[in-house]
C-alpha cells in the first residue's frame, strides 16, 4: 500500500516557488498571510516585506526572534500527524512522506538556486535554508491533508509559497514576507 | 577473475554470487545507517537549533539525510533487496552512536563536524567501485555530505566565538568522537577483504580510519578543538 498524495505532487510542481521574493505585495499575498496568521491563533497582524535577501538573512538570524509561531506550528503538525497516524499503517505513511520530501527538496533547491541567482547577495547556505523552508511547508501540508485538516494555516502558508512567496516568520504582531 | 565492471542493475544478475552478495550489504548498510542518522540525529536538531535559519538549514540537511537513505533503498529495490531489509529494526545492527539520543545543539553541531566527515570517507571509497549505479549514486551524494560537514564548520566557528560555546562544544565532541573510529569496522574484517578483492571498495578499514583521524585532528584544530583518546578497534 502507498500513499500517492497525487493532488499535492501536482501542485508542488506547479507552484511559483521564490519567483516574487522582494517584489511588492499584492492583495492576495495580504489575504493568505492574513489567512496564515489567524489559523496560526495569532491576533490581526501586520504585513511586512523583506526587500532582498541580505535583508531576510537578518530577519532570520536574529537571535532575539519569537518563537510562538514556529512552537505553534509545530504543535499542529504534531497533532496532524498522530490523525494521520491513525489512519494509515505507521511505515506506509511514513514512507510516502519521506519520497514526496525527498523529491519535492530537489525541486525547490533548483528553484531557490535560481532566484538566488537572479536577485544576487544571498548567502550561499541561504539556498539550502529556502529549500528547508518550503520543503517543511509541503511535508506539514502534506500531513494536515492525510489528517482531514482542512482549516489547517498549512494550507494558506503552501499557497503563499505557491505564489513565489517565502513567509519569514511573524516577530511580534508583524508578518513578514519575502 | 576479479577485474568485473559492472554497468548496471541488470547485468548485476550475471556478476558472481559473491560480488552480487557484497554490493548488496553495502547498499543494505548504506539504506540503513542514512535513516538512523535522520531520524536519531538531523530531525531532533531542528527544534534544538536557536534560529528560523538554523532550524530550516537543519530541515534542509535532515531532508537530504532521509533523501540519501531513499536513493540507496530505491537501489536496493532495482536490485531485488526486500525493503524490509533496509529499514531499521528487522535484523541488521545499527552504529553505537546511535543508541545516543541526541541532547543539544552542540552535540548536533560536533556530529555534523566529525560524523559526517566519517561519512564522508565512506562515500569517497566508493567513487571509484566497479558497480556503477552505487558508484554514481555515491557521487550524486558527496556533494551533499561536504554540506552536512560545512554545516558542522560553520556552526562549529559561531560556537567557538565565545569561552562558554567552545566550552560546550568541546564536551560535545569529547562525548560523540570516541564512537567514531569504530564505524570503519574491524581490522581484520572479511567484508572489507571481499569489498577490495573485487574494487567494490579501495581501502582497508584500518587505512582508512588512519585517514579519518588525521582529517578529525585536523578540522578540529581548526576550531581550537582536541579529541579525546580512542582506543583502536580490533
Amino acid at each position: 500500500m502507498s500513499i500517492f498524495l497525487g493532488a499535492l505532487r501536482t501542485e508542488v510542481r506547479a507552484a511559483s516557488w521564490f519567483a516574487a521574493l522582494g517584489e511588492p505585495l499584492t492583495e492576495g499575498d495580504r489575504s493568505d498571510a492574513r489567512a496564515y496568521a489567524a489559523a496560526l491563533d495569532f491576533g490581526p497582524v501586520e504585513i511586512g516585506l523583506a526587500r532582498d535577501w541580505p535583508d531576510a538573512e537578518r530577519l532570520l538570524k536574529a537571535p532575539d526572534w519569537t518563537p510562538a509561531w514556529w512552537d505553534r506550528e509545530e504543535a499542529l503538525r504534531r497533532a496532524a500527524l498522530a490523525a494521520a497516524e491513525a489512519r494509515y499503517p505507521e511505515r506506509t505513511l511514513w514512507s510516502s512522506l519521506t519520497d514526496l520530501t525527498a523529491e519535492t527538496g530537489d525541486l525547490v533547491h533548483g528553484k531557490a538556486a535560481t532566484a538566488a541567482a537572479r536577485m544576487g547577495k544571498a548567502a550561499a547556505a541561504s539556498i539550502h535554508v529556502a529549500a528547508g523552508a518550503a520543503s517543511q511547508a509541503v511535508y506539514q501540508l502534506a500531513v494536515a491533508r492525510l489528517a482531514e485538516d482542512a482549516a489547517s494555516p498549512f494550507e494558506s502558508k503552501f499557497r503563499l509559497f505557491a505564489a513565489g512567496r517565502w513567509p519569514l516568520g511573524i516577530l511580534g504582531s508583524r508578518l513578514v514576507l519575502f | 577473475m576479479t577485474d568485473i565492471v559492472v554497468k548496471t542493475v541488470d547485468e548485476l544478475k550475471d556478476a558472481p554470487a559473491e560480488y552480487r552478495e557484497a554490493v548488496s550489504k553495502l547498499v543494505i548498510s548504506h539504506a540503513i545507517n542514512e535513516l538512523y542518522g535522520a531520524q536519531v540525529f538531523d530531525e531532533p536538531a531542528i527544534a534544538y537549533a536557536p534560529t528560523p535559519y538554523a532550524k530550516w538549514l537543519t530541515c534542509r540537511v535532515a531532508m537530504e539525510e532521509y533523501g540519501h537513505h531513499v536513493r540507496f533503498k530505491q537501489l536496493g529495490l532495482q536490485m531485488g533487496i526486500a525493503e524490509e531489509r533496509m529499514v531499521p529494526g528487522t535484523g541488521k545492527k545499527p552504529l553505537s552512536i546511535f543508541e545516543f539520543p541526541l541532547k543539544t545543539w552542540e552535540e548536533f553541531v560536533a556530529i555534523k563536524l566529525l560524523a559526517d566527515l566519517a561519512e564522508i570517507l565512506q562515500v569517497e571509497d566508493l567513487l571509484h567501485c566497479t558497480f556503477h549505479p552505487l558508484r554514481n549514486l555515491a557521487r550524486a551524494t558527496m556533494p551533499e555530505e561536504r554540506f552536512h560537514a560545512q554545516f558542522g564548520e560553520d556552526f562549529s566557528a559561531e560556537l567557538v566565538k565565545t569561552l562558554d560555546g567552545k566550552a560546550r562544544l568541546q564536551a560535545a565532541v569529547d562525548e560523540y568522537y570516541p564512537y567514531l573510529p569504530s564505524f570503519f569496522g574491524g581490522s581484520k574484517s572479511r567484508n572489507n577483504e571481499t569489498f577490495r578483492k573485487w574494487k567494490i571498495k579501495q581501502r582497508t578499514n584500518d587505512e582508512m580510519r588512519q585517514d579519518f583521524v588525521t582529517r578529525a585532528t585536523e578540522v578540529a584544530t581548526k576550531y581550537g578543538l582536541t579529541l579525546p583518546e580512542v582506543r583502536q578497534a580490533a
